[in-house]
């Protein structure tokens, strides 16, 4: 596959036309998506006739964008005027977006090219993809296992070759958990970094857009169109956005790379061994390692699950029938109106739910929800003294590879601590990148993830460089 | 913490979502085993914790001060109540 470096040079060079690129991507997209099932609409027509303006611009010699005739593709939760974007929910399955999000519109500033929406977890709450109402996506890899969620259908497309860029959601981990299992890269940055204008929300103070790239420069590539202060959301952030392709240092010199204490225990020994092999390599590469104490982010899985579930049920408490969603006119009454309008979440929705509501009930709101974000604020404060000593941490993506189809479905409790890792950084508000870095025993992507700063994304995309350009 | 179906149907009715008998028993079982693991919460020591009040951003956030005068006038005038140049709003608990 062509990298998105490759595919601008070649558009804006004359060697190859956006829609002889863009006809390449959509066949690769036809041969594999009917196993894959990652994309749940290509937009054919749409992104042809969009590859044809930038072929007529380009020959009238205008100036041409930083993607310019690259085919994106955007996780179904992310609007684009005029199309549809279900959450790969039954709840959403006719809603057609009435405006672009800020993230789409950077794109098609860029003169990047939208080929359709992804599959994905409905309403990103997963990390299987097994929950979407358009069916499982399956891991490119090996297709008998996941690949990982929520944003499982951008990482697919991705590590597939049917797209060089996707746009994922990332609320505890589904842009770099998928990126991961599925041995591509995918990055978050942090909190405020990117806009989420027109990405529906699940949980306010965690979602943020991420990219998933076949490589951590295209990766880069990306982040730098994406971000931005945007004056429709009041959380995004005033703040230079770097050129991060042009950061990155020679070697790895000065560079101070943590390592939490105790992050490793109880891995399975493969997947340690492949740590100790990232730490090893980026030592090699003039990098200097510091053990740091970050005592309370094993706390951050259940923290997670209470507040984002809190968020989520006042969020989702739009699909009402009247706001949003699907509206039951038969109902006898007004109560029976909400409760069949609201009949068509399914259940890991319904029950993330049950279990916000649960913690925001006034005889449980001290002892979960306010205890959780408490134990939030000491987090944050926890990774914040490790920045004061380390420029990045290097951690797992996962506990383990991608795992089978169906593997984890009596046991949602161990699909939510194989979270543990990605989840430090929505809690945490902090950039995050997921590398692939060689296999496991069964030939199985490994991913080895680094944290860094709000703001600081440049480091962490320097750090995964130099790992990726090792291998 | 124990969890019992009069809980999540508590819930749910608070939610305006009907869960079959089914789910309900489901989300029984699973509901208590999330619980009992957000009881690991308990062990962390709060005292003194305040929350920051602000979103994760906001430190870094620029000030944004009003910067028409005419337009804060009205959208005072439209509350019932003002505090220090402010909107005063009932508390909702």
């Amino acid at each position: 596959m062509m990298t998105v470096d490759q595919i601008i040079n070649a558009f804006k060079s004359g060697e190859k036309s956006a829609e002889e690129i863009t006809r390449g991507f959509l066949d690769v997209i036809s041969q594999k998506n009917p196993e894959i099932n990652a994309f749940v609409e290509v937009f054919e027509t749409g992104s042809l006739a969009r590859a044809k303006e930038l072929d007529q611009k380009r020959a009238r010699g205008e100036k041409l964008g930083a993607l310019a005739g690259v085919p994106v593709a955007i996780k179904d939760n992310i609007l684009f005027k005029d199309h549809k974007a279900t959450c790969c929910s039954k709840m959403l399955e006719n809603y057609v977006a009435s405006y672009t999000s800020t993230v789409v519109e950077k794109l098609l500033a860029a003169d990047a090219v939208i080929i359709g929406r992804t599959n994905m977890d409905e309403f990103a709450m997963g990390s299987t993809n097994q929950t979407s109402v358009y069916g499982p996506v399956k891991n490119p890899v090996d297709v008998t296992r996941v690949p990982g969620g929520s944003s499982g259908g951008s990482a697919a497309a991705v590590a597939a070759g049917m797209v060089p860029l996707a746009l994922g959601t990332d609320t505890g981990g589904s842009v770099r958990q998928p990126a991961g299992f599925c041995g591509v890269v995918g990055i978050k940055p942090g909190y405020g970094r990117i806009s989420r204008y027109g990405v529906i929300a699940f949980a306010s103070s965690a979602d943020q857009v991420g990219v998933l790239a076949a490589n951590v420069k295209d990766a880069a590539l990306a982040l730098e169109v994406l971000a931005g202060k945007d004056v429709h959301d009041s959380t995004s952030l005033e703040a230079p956005v770097p050129a991060y392709a042009q950061l990155f240092s020679r070697d790895l010199k000065g560079v101070k790379v943590g390592l939490p204490k105790g992050f490793l225990d109880g891995l399975a020994d493969d997947i340690k061994q492949k740590m100790d092999e990232a730490a090893a390599q980026l030592q090699k590469q003039g990098a200097e390692l510091v053990e740091v104490d970050v005592p309370h982010a094993k706390y951050a899985a259940p923290c997670y699950y209470i507040i984002t579930s809190a968020e989520a049920s006042s969020n989702l408490g739009r699909y009402d029938g009247i706001r949003y969603g699907y509206a039951d006119e038969a109902s006898a009454d007004l109560n029976s109106y909400y409760e069949n309008s609201r009949a068509p979440f399914g259940l890991e929705v319904k029950k993330r739910i049950i279990i916000g509501t649960f913690a925001l009930t006034s005889k449980n709101y001290e002892e979960c929800f306010l205890k959780a974000m408490k134990v939030r604020e000491l987090i944050r404060d926890d990774f914040k003294k490790a920045f004061e000593k380390v420029d990045v941490l290097l951690t797992p993506t996962s506990p383990t590879t991608a795992f089978k189809l169906g593997q984890h479905d009596e046991d949602p409790l161990a699909l939510y601590l194989a979270d543990l890792y990605t989840c430090q950084g929505n809690i945490g508000g902090l950039a995050g990148v997921s590398v692939p870095f060689g296999k496991d025993k069964d030939g199985l992507p490994v991913g080895v993830q680094f944290y860094g700063p709000i703001l600081q994304e440049e480091k962490i995309l320097n750090v995964a460089y130099h790992l990726e350009k090792g291998l | 913490m124990e969890i019992t179906k009069k809980d999540v149907a508590l819930a749910a009715k608070l939610a305006k979502m009907r869960v079959s008998e089914h789910e309900a028993a489901v989300y029984e079982a699973q509901l208590e085993a999330l619980f009992n693991w957000v009881k690991d919460l308990s062990a962390v020591n709060t005292d003194g914790v305040e929350l920051s009040n602000v979103n994760l951003s906001a430190h870094v956030r620029a000030d944004e001060p009003v910067t028409d005068e005419k337009r804060a006038a009205l959208l005072r005038a439209d509350f019932n109540a003002s505090l220090d140049d402010c909107a005063k709003v009932k508390k909702v608990l």
